[in-house]
């Protein structure tokens, strides 16, 4: 006995469970244990209700630990510390034990097995939670500024929406100008605003703001500190500059695929890719020619670069983007013959009124197989594009034409300083990760670092900026507060025992130990910063004299949990 | 193989009236709705007629002048192409530049 008071609370999950293990038999093993002062079952335990029954029991038992087994603990850890510190208890005296992942859902066909591994780890489970101690957070100040790399409109809408909510910001551009992509174009989807124009008034709004510092000509250099107070070192203009940030934004944007030589015709004269085309519209004024000739008819090649095996995703913008320059082709050359070979048309959302519009205007589609890509036939003086058509039952067509338009996507930046210096998470597809689409959009596994944008991943420009104002209120939501608490389950060293050899300073991958000390006769010892530690736990066994405890994991629970378990394997 | 080239249909069909079979998105309702429902009509009809494959028009004129007209396709046509416009059109140019016989 360890004279703890403890519950337990076994979840039916409504059936998810209880379907596959007999809560009963757990909840009766449970009650075994001395120290387990109330063992209960509940349909939903992680309903109000269920809650509001648990939060009474601590008070009514003077409960002291707690155990809840049900799922995973990525999924209500939170909510279950949440509820402890309602009832007065330390969340950290709290133990979750996934009887659903683990038990119930994998074994499905073997209803004893399942049961028996589910009261082997709620035992395991309680005998955490006797060698549990109460932990507190570590609080430690943020500083108000912020800093965003990258000067496209997603960097700069977020620069402008972070100086809003007072904070300070240091926007970052590695060109001489802001505005990326967006910076260079004429009139964009879906409103026809010019691409120029939106940027020059977005430069106007961050001039007005004294609060956002803007390098141009910048890189980042450095990168060093711990939640919420981080050192940043900037290159620009050949000047060095040094910043405290609270929190990092990336907004570097993207690269448009660049053809190969030949591909699809590429090279060429009269092939061109969708950047090049919008720049020959930009400078049309009145007939529509390309190198002195009028253009009659053209061809737009969907998906170049896109939906391959080298770039297996979709670019997203480029549907749209040719339909809406085919709408510009129909103002300036109505006759104009304008053919779309496509595979799947993607003008989603509202942009589908464009598609019909255009459609309307007589622009024709063709649907060609993905494993069956349109040909250029590249001539002296002309050129022909030939496909099988899917809409006319494969038949075979030729199209003479005066342009090929090669409908260009998105390929990632290379970003290698960059992604060195901040250790951005880059995904398989070459562009930087978030840590989950929907639920975490702009936040990274570095802590401290949010990516907004198309460095993302292919995103139109209302799209980018959306997700730049999502960063705006991520790092809002964790520097306004002025303060912010770090998770205690922190390495601890018992300096009595420290030899002072520092092994543990080599293992941390975050550099968050440091020996201090020596000199004077008295030893070194070594000493872990509580705000730059992970509690990943790599320093523990590096440690030859078992120096090193990670709160909330100590080696007396771990010990506890593996007696509990050899216990039920002996039984 | 077709050769599309600006002077087959299209625009000859454009100067006879209202023509915009060109507005098809290809779902191919009218087809499934058609009380005739032959291979062609009218989806595939619809689709020769926009890419002015001239040759494919003559060759299912049976099938452009068995239409009834009924106007089923047009009602619930998602695109709102005139289809039964088109096919008076259609019949008209048919007419009006018959099959050379060779
Ligand atoms: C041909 C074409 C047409 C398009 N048309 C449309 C349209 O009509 N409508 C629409 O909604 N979208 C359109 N888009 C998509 C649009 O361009 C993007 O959504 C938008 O540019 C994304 O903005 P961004 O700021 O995230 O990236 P970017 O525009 O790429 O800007 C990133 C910025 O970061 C800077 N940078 C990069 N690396 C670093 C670094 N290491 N340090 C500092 N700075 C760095 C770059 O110099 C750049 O200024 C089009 C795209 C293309 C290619
Ligand atoms: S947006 Fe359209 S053209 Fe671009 S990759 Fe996707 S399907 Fe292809
Ligand atoms: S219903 Fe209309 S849009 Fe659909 S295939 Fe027929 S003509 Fe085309």
């Amino acid at each position: 006995m360890s004279g703890r008071r403890i519950g337990v609370y076994v979840c039916h999950c409504g059936g998810n469970i209880s379907d596959y293990v007999d809560v009963d038999a757990v909840v009766a093993a449970a009650r075994e244990d001395p120290d387990v002062v109330v063992a209960r079952d509940a349909m939903f335990t992680c309903s109000d209700l269920t809650q509001s029954e648990i939060i009474s029991d601590i008070g009514e038992h003077g409960l002291d630990g707690l155990v809840v087994a049900s799922c995973s603990p990525k999924l209500h850890t939170f909510t279950f510390r949440e509820m402890a510190k309602r009832a007065g208890l330390n969340p950290y005296e709290y133990t979750q034990v996934n009887i659903r992942e683990q038990c119930s859902w994998t074994h499905t066909d073997d209803h004893e097995g399942a049961t028996r591994k589910a009261i082997s780890l709620v035992r395991a489970g309680i005998a955490n939670t006797k060698g549990s101690a109460p932990l507190q957070p570590t609080q430690v100040t943020t500083t108000q500024r912020a800093l965003v790399v990258g000067g496209g409109v997603t960097g700069m809408r977020a620069a402008i929406g972070l100086a809003d909510t007072g904070l300070e910001v240091v926007l970052v551009e590695s060109q001489d100008e802001l505005g990326g992509w967006v910076g260079t174009f004429g009139p964009m989807f879906p409103h026809g605003t010019v691409g120029k124009d939106l940027v020059a008034r977005l430069r106007e709004d961050i001039g007005r703001r004294p609060s956002i510092t803007v390098l141009t000509r910048g890189r980042v250099t450095s990168r060093a500190g711990t939640y919420g107070n981080y050192q940043v070192g900037v290159d620009a203009d050949g000047a060095h500059h040094d910043f405290e940030v609270g929190q990092v934004v990336v907004a570097t944007g993207f690269s448009a695929y660049e053809p190969g030589p030949g591909e699809h015709g590429y090279g060429a004269p009269g092939v061109l890719t969708l950047v090049q085309f919008q720049e020959l519209l930009d400078r049309t004024e009145g007939r529509l020619a390309y190198q002195g000739r009028s253009v009659e008819s053209l061809a737009y090649i969907y998906c170049v670069g896109s939906r391959g095996p080298e770039h297996a995703y979709c670019s997203r913008y480029c549907c749209s983007a040719a339909v809406h320059a085919s709408l510009r082709v129909a103002d300036v050359a109505p006759t104009a013959r304008q053919y779309h070979l496509y595979r799947d048309m993607r003008t989603y959302g509202r942009n589908e009124e464009m598609f019909t519009e255009s459609r309307r205007r007589g622009s024709l589609y063709m649907k060609f197989a993905d494993d069956d890509p349109p040909v250029v036939e590249t001539g002296t003086d002309s050129l022909t594009v030939r496909l099988h058509d899917l809409l006319s039952a494969g038949e075979e067509l030729a199209l003479p034409v005066d342009l090929v338009v090669l409908v260009t996507g998105m390929v990632p930046r290379q970003q290698d300083d960059l992604v060195g210096v901040l250790k951005l998470p880059v995904g398989q597809d070459g562009f930087f990760n978030e840590i989950h689409p929907k639920l975490r959009p702009v936040e990274t596994v570095v802590d401290g670092v949010n990516i907004c944008g198309a460095c993302q991943g292919p995103k139109t420009s209302a799209e980018s900026i959306a997700s730049g104002l999502a960063a705006v209120t991520q790092v809002a939501a964790v520097l306004k507060r002025g303060t912010a608490d770090l998770d205690p389950q922190v390495a601890t060293v018992l300096a009595e025992q420290c030899t002072g050899c520092g092994d543990c300073t080599s293992a941390c991958p975050f550099g968050a130990i440091s020996l201090f000390g020596s000199g004077n006769g008295a030893k070194a010892v070594a000493r872990v910063d509580a705000a730059g530690c992970k509690g990943c736990g790599a320093c523990v066994p590096a440690c030859p004299v078992d120096a090193i405890d990670l709160a909330g994991y100590t080696d007396h629970q771990v010990r506890g949990m593996i007696d509990a378990l050899a216990m039920e394997v002996a039984r | 193989m077709t050769t599309l080239t600006p002077s087959l249909i299209g625009p000859e069909l454009a100067a006879l009236g209202d023509f915009d079979a060109q507005a098809c998105m290809n779902c191919g309702i009218c087809t499934a709705i058609c009380p005739l429902s032959t291979d062609v009509l009218p989806r595939r009809l619809m689709r020769y007629a926009a890419l002015g494959m001239a040759e494919r028009v003559r060759q299912e004129e049976e099938a452009v002048f068995s239409c009834l007209l009924c106007r089923s396709c047009e009602e619930n046509c998602p695109a709102g192409v005139h289809i039964t416009e088109n096919v008076r059109l259609l019949r008209r140019w048919l007419l009006e530049h018959p099959r050379r016989l060779n």
